[in-house]
C-alpha cells in the first residue's frame, strides 16, 4: 500500500512517514501543496494524508483539483477542529478527517479502513481458498495454521486480495508497494510472488501472461 | 412593568397634559359662555330697571309726559292722579301693577295721604310696558319699594317672598343678585326707592348646563381620540426600539452577523446605525480573537502531534538506543517550540491586558541598538550578510529588556528573510522630537497584499516559512504591542525583490544632560 503524506511541518511528516513505513506502507512525502498535487496526480496512491494549512496550495485547493481526475481516498489532517471545518472537509471530497494531535493507532486504523473501503471490502478478514488474511493484525493463515510472510510478501498478497478479481500489472503492483525512495527492481515482485506461492500454494495467485497477477474473485475457478 | 414602559409613561403624561389642557379650555369656554349669558341677562334687566327708574322719577304730578295713554282712566291702585298712565296695563299678559299691600302701609288710604309724597302712583310709559311684554319671550317682573321698605309697585307675577335688597350706604349704582334661579337687577334712586327687575333664569341655567355637558362630551371625545392617536404614534415611534432590542438580543445570543434593519433617518435610525457600527467592530474584534485562538491552538497542536506520533511510534516496538535518542530529540525540539509559543502568547496576553509592567528608565537607545547589532553580527557574517549601522545618541524612556526584544526581532527578521550576500542597514536618528530606528534589508520583500497584515498575529505572507527555525508568527505582533505600550509606532515599507524597511518611532526623552 502506498501512501502520500502532504504536510509542511517536517518533523511531523518525518515522524509519520517513519511510523507508516514500519507498518509496511510505502510512503511518499510532499511538504507543500503544489508538490503534493503533482505527486497525487502522477501516482496511484492508496491513501493520501493531507494537511490543510499548506504553503503554495492549501489542502482544500489541492483536494478540489485532485477530485477533478482522481478518486484517491483522502484523509484530511488538520488542527482545525470546529464542526464547520469537518463538514467543509468531508463535503469538499475528503474521505475522512482527523484532528491534530491525533493518536497514531487511530490514524493507522483509519488508513486501513480507507484502503479497505476503497477496494470494496468492508471486512478486515479476507478469505482466499483456504488462506485467511487478517488485515488488522497483518497475519496470514492457511487451513488454520499460521504462515509467516515477509512484509513485502504480505503487502503484495494483501493488495491483490483487496483487489481480487482484478488483474494487477507488475508495474502497478510495484508502484503501490514501493515508495519513491525505493530503487528495487520491478522483477523483485516476481520473486515475492514466487515466495508467496511456495508458502500458500500455487492456486492463490494466478498469472495472466503479459498482463499481470490476479487473485480470482469469489465463485470463479482458478485457471493457469 | 407597566409603569416602566416608555410607551405607557409617554401615554400617561400625554393623557395628563391633555386632560389639563382640555379641562382648562372647557372651563374657560363654559365660564365665558356663562359670563356672556349673565351679562346679556343683566343688560336686559338693567335696561328695564333704567326704564322703570325713569318712569318712577317722572312719577310726581305735574311734569313730564305722562305717557300717551288716555287720561281719566283710573289706575288699579286707585290713585286718581291726572296723569294716570297705563290704560291698558291689564292687557299686557301677566304683568300688571299690583296694588300695594294695605297692610304694608298702614295709614295710607287709597287715593289719600299725600303726607308721604313718595307714595304715589307710578305710571309706566308705553316703552317700559313694551319692555315687560312677555310675548317677546322672557317673562320679567319688577318691584318698586319706597325708601322705608313698603312695596310701592310690583308686577303681578312678582315671586312671593321677594324682599327689598339691602342697601349698602347710599349706593345708587345698578346692582344684581341671584336668588335661586331668579336673577334680579336693582338700584336705589336718589330718593331711596328701590327699583328691582328680575326674571327666572332657569332656562338659561339649563342651557348652560347643556353647554357644560356638551363641552364635557367633546372633551372626552378629543381625549379618547388623541390618546388613541398617541398610542399609535408611540407604537410607531418605538417600533425601531423593538427592532433594535430584538436584534441586540439575537446578537447577544451569539449571532454576531446580525444587524439592525435601518429604514428610518430619525434619531432612532441614527442610533441603529451607530449600534450597527459598534456591532460590526465587535464582530471584527471577536472574529479576530477567534482567529487568534484558532491559530494559537493550531500552532500548539502541530508540535503536540509530533510529540504524540513520535512517542507512540517509538513505543510500538523495541528500539535501539540511537532511535530512542532521535525520538527524544524530536520531542524535545517540538516541546521547545511549544514553550516559545506559549511564552509569546502569554506575553501578548499580558500586553493586551496592559498587565505587562514596563520598567522604564531613561535609556540610551544608541547603546542598546549597537549592542544588538554587535550580537547579531556573527550570524550575519555567517550568512555572508553585510551590516552597516549609523547610530546617533538619543535617549528614550523605555523598558530595556522589552525594547531589546523588539530590536532583536526586527534584526532577526532582516537576517532571516535576506538574500545571500545581501545587506542590512541600521540607522538611528532623531526626527521631529522622536527617536527613529530604521532597519532595512535586501530580502525578497513583502507583497503589497501582505504588507498591511504583517503585524497581525500569526500572519505569514508565505506560509512556506511557517514555524520553522523558531519563528512563531508572533514576533512582529509582540514588537508592535511593546512599541505601542511605549507610545511609539512601528511601520513597514517594502518592495518585492528589493527589500523591506521597518521603522520604529519612539518619543525621545528630554536630553540626557537635562536628566543628569
Amino acid at each position: 500500500m502506498r501512501i502520500l503524506i502532504v504536510e509542511d511541518e517536517l518533523r511531523l511528516s518525518r515522524s509519520l512517514a517513519k511510523a507508516l513505513r514500519e507498518e509496511d506502507y510505502a510512503v511518499d512525502t510532499a511538504d507543500d501543496g503544489e508538490d503534493g498535487l503533482y505527486k497525487a496526480l502522477n501516482y496511484d496512491y492508496d491513501v493520501i494524508i493531507l494537511d490543510v494549512m499548506l504553503p503554495k496550495l492549501d489542502g482544500w485547493q489541492l483536494l478540489e483539483k485532485l477530485r477533478c481526475t482522481k478518486p484517491t481516498p483522502v484523509l484530511m489532517l488538520t488542527a482545525r477542529d470546529t464542526p464547520r471545518d469537518r463538514v467543509h472537509g468531508l463535503d469538499a471530497g475528503a474521505d475522512d478527517y482527523l484532528v491534530k494531535p491525533f493518536d497514531l493507532s487511530e490514524l493507522l486504523a483509519r488508513l486501513r479502513a480507507l484502503i479497505r473501503r476503497a477496494s470494496g471490502q468492508s471486512h478486515p478478514h479476507l478469505q482466499i481458498l483456504d488462506v485467511a488474511i487478517d488485515t488488522r493484525a497483518r497475519t496470514v493463515s492457511r487451513a488454520g495454521q499460521g504462515v509467516v510472510l515477509t512484509a513485502r510478501e504480505y503487502a503484495i498478497l494483501e493488495y491483490l486480495a483487496l483487489h481480487r478479481g482484478e488483474v494487477i500489472s507488475r508495474t502497478s503492483l510495484y508502484e503501490h508497494l514501493f515508495d519513491e525512495n525505493d530503487d528495487t527492481l520491478s522483477n523483485l515482485v516476481d520473486v515475492h510472488i514466487f515466495s508467496i506461492r511456495k508458502k500458500l500454494g500455487q492456486a492463490i495467485i494466478a498469472t495472466r501472461r503479459g498482463q499481470g497477477y490476479c487473485v480470482e474473485a469469489l465463485g470463479t475457478s482458478t485457471t493457469h | 412593568m407597566f409603569i416602566h414602559s416608555i410607551r405607557w409613561r409617554l401615554l400617561l403624561w400625554f393623557g395628563i397634559l391633555l386632560v389639563v389642557v382640555l379641562a382648562g379650555f372647557g372651563t374657560t369656554a363654559y365660564q365665558l359662555q356663562r359670563i356672556n349669558r349673565f351679562h346679556q341677562i343683566d343688560q336686559d334687566l338693567e335696561r328695564r330697571v333704567g326704564a322703570l327708574s325713569a318712569d318712577a322719577r317722572i312719577g310726581p304730578p305735574g311734569r313730564g309726559p305722562g305717557g300717551p295713554g288716555g287720561p281719566g282712566h283710573t289706575s288699579p291702585d286707585g290713585e286718581t292722579r291726572r296723569r294716570e298712565p297705563g290704560h291698558d296695563e291689564g292687557h299686557h299678559g301677566d304683568w300688571t301693577t299690583r296694588p300695594p299691600d294695605e297692610s304694608d302701609r298702614p295709614g295710607l288710604g287709597p287715593g289719600g295721604g299725600s303726607t308721604r309724597p313718595w307714595e304715589r302712583p307710578i305710571r309706566l310709559s308705553q316703552s317700559t310696558k313694551d319692555l315687560f311684554d312677555s310675548t317677546s319671550g322672557e317673562v320679567y317682573y319688577f318691584a318698586i319699594w319706597t325708601r322705608d321698605g313698603p312695596l310701592l309697585k310690583g308686577s303681578t307675577n312678582l315671586p312671593t317672598g321677594i324682599s327689598m335688597p339691602s342697601r349698602p350706604g347710599r349706593e345708587t349704582t345698578m346692582r344684581t343678585r341671584t336668588r335661586g334661579d331668579l336673577r334680579e337687577a336693582f338700584h336705589y334712586s336718589e330718593m331711596g326707592e328701590c327699583i328691582l327687575v328680575g326674571r327666572s333664569i332657569a332656562s338659561d341655567l339649563e342651557s348652560l348646563e347643556r353647554t357644560r355637558l356638551w363641552l364635557g362630551a367633546v372633551g372626552l371625545g378629543i381625549l379618547v381620540f388623541s390618546l388613541g392617536g398617541a398610542f399609535a404614534l408611540a407604537n410607531q415611534a418605538l417600533r425601531p426600539v423593538d427592532r433594535i432590542s430584538a436584534a441586540a438580543t439575537r446578537i447577544s445570543g451569539g449571532n454576531l452577523e446580525e444587524r439592525i434593519e435601518v429604514n428610518t433617518h430619525s434619531e432612532l435610525g441614527q442610533l441603529a446605525e451607530v449600534l450597527n457600527g459598534t456591532f460590526a467592530r465587535l464582530e471584527a474584534a471577536f472574529r479576530q480573537q477567534k482567529q487568534f485562538t484558532a491559530d494559537a491552538s493550531h500552532e500548539l497542536r502541530t508540535p503536540l502531534a509530533v510529540i504524540i506520533a513520535e512517542a507512540q511510534s517509538t513505543l510500538a516496538r523495541p528500539r535501539s538506543e540511537s532511535e530512542y535518542r532521535e525520538t527524544i530529540e524530536t520531542c524535545l525540539d517540538a516541546a521547545q517550540e511549544m514553550r516559545r509559543l506559549t511564552e509569546s502568547l502569554l506575553q501578548l496576553a499580558r500586553l493586551d491586558a496592559a498587565e505587562e509592567t514596563l520598567v522604564t528608565i531613561p535609556l540610551p537607545l544608541g547603546e542598546l541598538v549597537r549592542d544588538c547589532v554587535d550580537m547579531i553580527q556573527p550570524l550575519a557574517v555567517a550568512q555572508g550578510l553585510d551590516i552597516t549601522a549609523e547610530i546617533s545618541d538619543v535617549t528614550v524612556e523605555a523598558d530595556r529588556l522589552r525594547l531589546r526584544q523588539v530590536i532583536i526581532n526586527i534584526l532577526g527578521n532582516a537576517l532571516h528573510y535576506n538574500k545571500p550576500q545581501g545587506s542590512i542597514q541600521v540607522s538611528l536618528m532623531v526626527d521631529e522630537g522622536k527617536a527613529r530606528l530604521s532597519v532595512r534589508d535586501t530580502g525578497q520583500g513583502i507583497s503589497a497584499e501582505d504588507l498591511p497584515h504583517i503585524f497581525e498575529r500569526f500572519y505569514r505572507g508565505d506560509k512556506a516559512r511557517s514555524n520553522q527555525e523558531g519563528r512563531s508568527g508572533l514576533g512582529l505582533a509582540i514588537s508592535k504591542a511593546i512599541i505601542t505600550a511605549h507610545q511609539g509606532t512601528i511601520e513597514a515599507t517594502s518592495e518585492l525583490g528589493v527589500g523591506t524597511e521597518i521603522i520604529v518611532r519612539l518619543p525621545a526623552a528630554p536630553t540626557s544632560t537635562q536628566l543628569r
